[in-house]
C-alpha cells in the first residue's frame, strides 16, 4: 500500500507518525493492564497513562478540568453521548445544512420520532459558511441546543463557531460543536468559543489511532444535565449501583481503549510539535494550487469559495464527463491517487450545492502530503480533462 | 434383464422406481443403479441454461434429492434456450431456483428439490454443498467454478465442469484425487473481458444441450456407481465448424504446480480471490472490484459490446448504456470499467445483480 498517494485524510489522516505505532506497539506489549480496575503497578500505570493523555487533550482544547475529557470511540459516539444525554422530549434544536450524518441522523432520528423539533439551517453555496444571524433568528423559547460542525467536510470552510457561541450564550441555549474536520489544525479554545460540548475523532487530524474519540464538557454543564448513553464497568466506585455521579465515569462506562488512547497520545505531542498553524497553512497551499486548477479550466467545477483562506485541507469538484466515483476509480485505478468520491455522508451540503445524489470529489490533504504527490496529482486531473 | 423381469423384482423392491423402466433396462445402470439414483444428493450450482437442462435430464432420471440455487430471475431472453421455465413464470416474476422446483414437481414428483434464491460466494458454498455427492457447473463465470473447485478438493465431492457460448463446449469431470482439477488447467482466472460470453456473443439452445446432456450422463455414471466408465477426458466441440475434440488431461495433474489441489490452498474459498462489490454512497450503483490485477482491453470489450450497446472508451475508462428485458420489465442499466477491471454497475443497489451483470457483459 506504501505506494499510494494518499488524499483522503478528512476520512482519516494516514500515515500516521511513526510515534504512533511505536508507542500503542511498546504499550500493548509491556503495560497494556486493565486502568483503575485493579491496585497493581500495571493497573495503575495505564491508568496514569491515561490520565496524562486527559490532561493533554483537555489543554489542547482550552478545557480547565480534564476530568470532564471523556474518551469515546470516534467522533460520532462523542455526537450520540452529547446529543442523547442533553435532550429531552419537546426541545428545539437548531442545526446546519453542512452536517455529516453524524450530528443529522441522531437528530433527525428523535425528530422523526416526535422527541425533539429540529431547524436545520441552510449555508451559502457560495462561500460555504452559515449566518450566525440566521441561527439567531431561528431560536425559539424551547431551544436547548445549537448542534453544528466547525469545519465543513465537504468543503472543508470552517464555520464561524465563536460567534454562534456567543449566540447560544446569550440566549441562554446549549453549544455542541462538532470538531472532525478541525481539530488538530484549527485552534480550539471551548471557552473563548462558549462551547459546551466539543466532540471530536482521534483519527482525522490529531494523527492518532482509529477507534478513538473524545467529548469534552464544559463546566457550563452539569453532570445532572445528562442521562448516561453507556453505562457499565468504570473500575472504581464498584460498590455504586449505578453509574458514578462523576466525570469523566459517568459518561465512559466499559474498558477504555487503552491501546489506541496510547497512540492518540502520542500523535497529539506530534501534532504539537510539528506546529498545528504550520500543518495548516501547508495544507492552505495545497488546497490552493488545486483551486487555482480548477479554475483555470472549465471542465471543473468548484464547489465553495475560490480560495483556501477560510478552509482546512479540503476542496470539492467534479470534472465534465465523470461522474465522481468515475474520477475518483481512475485516480486510484491509473494514478493510484486516493481520493474520496460521492456524498461524503453529508447529503444536505450535497443538496445545497446541487450534487446530490451523484456527490463530488473530495481531496484531502493532510500532514505527510508532499509538493510532489501533489504535483503527481494535479497532472492526474489536467490528464483526466485533456 | 427383460421389462417383464424389471416389473417382477420392481414389485419385490419399489415400486416407485417403475417410472425409469427403459433407464434400468441398460444394464449398467439396472435396478442397483436407479436406487443409487434414488439415494443421490445434488448441489446444482446456477440454474440457467446448462441447470435447466441438467435438472430436467437429472429429475427425469430420477435423482432423489437437488439443492438449486441460482440469484436470478427470469426474463423472456432466457426462454430460447432454459427449457425449465415458460411465459407464466415470467408472469408470476419467479426466480429460477423457484421455478425450476415448481417444474420439476410437475415432471417428477418423487424427486426432492430444495430451491435457494442466493448469489453462490465463498461464505455459503460449503454449507449448500455439504452432504452432497455431486457438484454440477451450471454458473457463467470463473470465478464461481474456482469456488466450487475449491469446495470440491476440500472436501472430496467430485464435480461436474460445463460451459458453452455461441456453438462451443466445454466439459469436464473433476474426480478429487484422481483427475486433475479445474485450477490444474486453468491456473488463473482470466482476466475480465478476455473472453466473449453468452451475453455478448450469444449461445444457441442445442449447444447448451449438448453440454448439458453430457454433464447429466456423467452425473449418471459417477451417481450409478459406475466411476470406471467416466470420461477422463476434456470435451470440446464446436457444432457450427463441426470440430469435436476429447482432450487428454490426464498429465496435467503431475504436471501442474496445482495451487488448489497439490498445495491444498484454497484461494476462492478463503475469499482472497474474490471480487468484493460496494454499494456507491447515495448512488443507485454498485462497485465491483477485481481481484485478479490484470489490465484489460478496451478494444476487445468494446467489440464485445457491440452486439449489447454502445460502448465508447478513452484510455481511462470504457461506458456501456445496458437494456434487459421489454415493456414493464424493461430495466436500464450503465456499465462503466476501468483498466484493472474493476466497474461501477449503474443502475442497481444490489450487489448479486451487479455481478450477474458483470458476469454476463464483461465475463470472467
Amino acid at each position: 500500500m506504501s505506494d499510494v498517494i494518499y488524499f483522503d485524510n478528512a476520512a482519516t489522516s494516514w500515515p500516521k507518525p511513526q510515534v504512533v505505532t511505536d508507542r500503542m506497539s511498546a504499550f500493548l506489549a509491556s503495560e497494556a493492564a486493565n486502568p483503575g480496575r485493579a491496585g497493581h503497578r500495571m493497573a495503575v500505570g495505564a491508568e496514569k497513562m491515561i490520565d496524562s493523555i486527559r490532561k493533554l487533550l483537555a489543554t489542547f482544547v482550552g478545557g480547565t478540568d480534564h476530568h470532564r475529557l471523556i474518551f469515546t470511540m470516534n467522533g460520532t459516539d462523542a455526537l450520540n453521548i452529547a446529543l442523547k444525554g442533553l435532550l429531552r422530549r419537546g426541545d428545539h434544536v437548531i442545526t446546519t445544512a453542512l452536517e455529516h450524518n453524524s450530528v443529522s441522523r441522531p437528530l433527525v432520528q428523535m425528530h422523526d420520532d416526535g422527541f425533539i423539533e429540529l431547524t436545520r439551517i441552510a449555508f451559502s453555496p457560495e462561500t460555504g459558511i452559515i449566518d450566525p444571524n440566521d441561527i439567531k433568528k431561528a431560536l425559539k423559547p424551547n431551544t436547548r441546543l445549537i448542534a453544528m460542525t466547525h469545519g465543513s467536510n465537504v468543503l472543508g470552510t470552517i464555520q464561524p463557531i465563536t460567534e454562534v457561541g456567543k449566540i447560544a450564550r446569550e440566549a441562554g441555549v446549549r453549544f455542541l460543536v462538532d470538531a472532525a474536520q478541525t481539530l488538530g489544525t484549527v485552534p480550539i479554545d471551548v471557552n473563548a468559543s462558549h462551547i459546551d460540548a466539543l466532540a471530536f475523532p482521534g483519527h482525522k487530524s490529531l494523527l492518532g489511532p482509529t477507534g478513538t474519540g473524545g467529548l469534552y464538557v464544559n463546566s457550563t454543564l452539569k453532570l445532572e444535565d445528562f442521562e448516561p448513553f453507556r453505562e457499565g464497568g468504570t473500575g472504581g466506585d464498584s460498590s455504586s449501583p449505578t453509574q458514578p455521579k462523576l466525570f469523566p465515569y459517568f459518561l465512559e462506562g466499559g474498558t477504555p481503549n487503552t491501546v489506541g488512547i496510547a497512540g492518540l497520545g502520542a500523535a497529539i505531542e506530534f501534532v504539537i510539535a510539528h506546529d498545528p498553524a504550520k500543518t495548516l497553512a501547508q495544507e492552505r497551499a495545497m488546497v490552493q494550487k488545486i483551486i487555482d486548477l480548477a479554475l483555470s479550466n472549465p471542465k471543473f467545477k468548484l464547489y465553495g469559495p475560490p480560495t483556501a483562506a477560510n478552509r482546512v485541507g479540503t476542496v470539492s469538484f467534479n470534472i465534465d464527463g465523470y461522474t465522481p466515483q468515475e474520477a475518483g476509480s481512475i485516480l486510484d485505478e491509473s494514478f493510484t491517487i486516493a481520493v474520496r468520491p460521492g456524498l461524503h455522508c453529508s447529503p444536505y451540503a450535497h443538496r445545497t450545492l446541487g450534487t446530490f445524489p451523484d456527490g463530488a470529489i473530495r481531496i484531502s490533504p493532510g500532514h505527510f502530503n508532499t509538493d510532489e504527490q501533489l504535483s503527481t496529482l494535479l497532472d492526474a486531473l489536467r490528464q483526466l480533462t485533456e | 434383464m427383460a421389462l417383464s423381469d424389471i416389473a417382477d423384482q420392481l414389485d419385490k423392491a419399489d415400486p416407485t422406481l417403475a417410472r425409469y423402466n427403459r433407464q434400468m433396462l441398460w444394464a449398467p445402470i439396472g435396478i442397483e443403479g436407479q436406487k443409487k439414483l434414488k439415494a443421490s444428493k445434488v448441489l446444482m450450482v446456477g440454474c440457467g441454461a446448462l441447470g435447466t437442462v441438467l435438472a430436467n435430464l437429472l429429475a427425469r432420471a430420477g435423482v432423489g434429492q437437488m439443492t438449486i440455487v441460482d440469484r436470478d430471475f427470469i426474463e423472456i431472453s432466457n426462454l430460447q434456450r432454459q427449457v425449465l421455465f415458460d411465459h407464466d413464470d415470467i408472469d408470476q416474476n419467479l426466480p429460477k431456483s423457484i421455478a425450476a422446483k415448481n417444474k420439476i414437481a410437475k415432471i417428477n414428483p418423487d424427486v426432492s428439490v430444495e430451491a435457494v434464491v442466493a448469489d453462490v460466494n465463498h461464505t455459503n458454498i460449503e454449507q449448500l454443498a455439504a452432504g452432497k455427492d455431486l457438484l454440477l457447473d451450471g454458473t457463467d463465470n470463473f470465478e464461481t467454478r474456482f469456488l466450487i473447485n475449491d469446495v470440491s478438493i476440500k472436501h472430496n465431492v467430485p464435480w461436474i465442469y460445463g460451459a458453452c457460448i455461441s456453438a462451443m463446449g466445454l466439459a469436464m469431470n473433476i474426480l478429487p484425487n484422481e483427475t486433475p482439477c479445474l485450477r490444474c488447467i486453468f491456473e488463473t482466472m482470466p482476466p475480465p473481458g478476455m473472453n466473449p460470453t453468452c451475453d455478448t456473443a450469444g449461445v444457441l439452445g442445442p449447444t447448451v444441450s449438448v453440454v448439458s446432456s453430457w454433464q447429466a450422463l456423467e452425473a449418471m455414471k459417477l451417481l450409478t456407481g459406475n466411476r470406471k466408465d467416466l470420461s477422463p477426458y476434456l470435451f470440446s466441440f464446436d457444432l457450427w465448424d463441426n470440430r469435436f475434440q476429447q482432450l487428454n488431461v490426464k498429465r496435467a495433474r503431475e504436471l501442474a504446480d496445482c495451487p488448489c489441489c497439490k498445495h491444498k490452498k484454497f484461494e476462492f474459498l478463503s475469499g482472497a480471490f474474490t471480487s468484493s462489490t460496494t454499494s456507491l454512497c447515495g448512488r443507485n450503483a454498485v462497485q465491483i472490484s477485481s481481484t485478479g490485477g490484470h489490465k484489460v482491453d478496451f478494444e476487445q470489450i468494446a467489440a464485445n459490446l457491440r452486439n449489447v450497446g454502445k460502448p465508447s472508451f478513452n484510455k481511462f475508462m470504457l461506458k456501456c448504456p445496458i437494456v434487459e428485458g421489454t415493456g414493464e420489465r424493461r430495466k436500464e442499466y450503465e456499465l462503466t470499467l476501468f483498466a484493472d477491471g474493476r466497474a461501477i454497475l449503474k443502475g442497481t443497489n444490489d450487489a448479486s445483480t451487479a455481478k450477474a451483470l458483470y458476469s454476463k457483459y464483461v465475463g470472467a
